[in-house]
């Protein structure tokens, strides 16, 4: 009984490891897509710079329902916010979205 | 026959004094030129083949003119020989000292230091008015035409003296530290 459930919580463990590189990869792809947008030239993951910080942001919206449609809008179609994302794919929005709110 | 022998005993030492002086002054001015070559920053110590690697494809490093601007045009003045001695005197003591007892010799380190390294180059900076990015890029002589319309609204507030180059333009040449950034560094000018 005790090894089997010592197999079963290294398994669960086990699993942990590929989700957490997977998020990971996630991370590498928006960080990339960001560079490539050129947010850059306005913001800075910590820093303020000419536009708040993803920190800011993230912390700005936190809790809040309507947090990440706020973020895609602003960043795929306002007007006031010009630059948007290169990418028009849905996945890779939301990942950048998602990204920017959990800094 | 003495008289002529002590004279030319001291035209020799003359000559050769003059000549080791000249040969000294030639050195030294090839050391402090050898010193503030890009090869020799980015090889010469261990620790600093990071932020070289991190220099490298940033756009100081490559762009479409192929005009550069490597560690010594930001990291040393130009604006004085004097200043410039001074502050490669201090670096370099500084720095050999800390390459020897190895302050940032592994990569964790190096992060460790990462943004009190940078905050005491944002520091120098905030403190001249960017007067190292000045060197090159002359707000004056920037041309509205060329720049985009955000970019022509924002160097609008150079004019005022709010705001300096490094308040936004910091994290272009070498990898951003995760913390405040200059526009919230609290500096006595």
């Amino acid at each position: 009984m005790k090894t089997t459930l010592k197999i079963i919580v290294a398994g669960v463990f086990a699993c942990a490891v590929p989700l957490g590189m997977v998020h990971a990869a996630d991370d590498a792809a928006a960080a990339a897509e960001i560079k490539k947008s050129g947010c850059l030239t306005c913001h800075s993951v910590s820093a303020k710079k000419d536009g708040p910080s993803f920190k800011s942001i993230a912390e700005k919206h936190k809790g809040k329902a309507d947090g990440a449609d706020l973020v895609k809008t602003q960043i795929t179609a306002s007007k006031e916010h010009k630059q948007h994302l290169k990418t028009k794919d849905e996945a890779q929005v939301k990942n950048v979205v998602e990204y920017i709110l959990s800094r | 026959m003495q008289d002529w022998s002590k004279l030319k005993l001291g035209i020799v030492v003359a000559l050769v004094t003059l000549g080791g002086t000249v040969l000294a002054g030639i050195a030294s001015v090839a050391g402090v030129v050898l010193t503030g070559t890009e090869e020799f920053c980015s090889t010469a110590c261990h620790s600093m083949n990071i932020p070289a690697a991190e220099f490298k494809d940033t756009i100081h490093d490559t762009n479409r003119t192929g005009v550069r601007a490597t560690c010594a045009d930001c990291h040393i003045p130009h604006h004085s020989v004097v200043a410039m001695l001074v502050t490669k005197t201090k670096a370099g003591i500084k720095d050999i000292y800390g390459e020897m007892t190895g302050v940032i010799d592994t990569k964790e380190k190096y992060e460790k230091e990462r943004y009190g390294m940078a905050v005491q180059v944002w520091t120098v900076m905030k403190q001249t008015d960017s007067r190292e990015c000045r060197h090159c890029h002359t707000a004056t002589k920037m041309n509205p035409e060329n720049q985009s319309e955000t970019a022509r609204k924002k160097h609008e507030a150079l004019k005022s003296g709010g705001m300096t180059c490094i308040d936004c333009h910091f994290g272009i040449a070498h990898s951003e530290p995760d913390g405040p950034g200059p526009q919230e560094l609290k500096v006595a000018k």
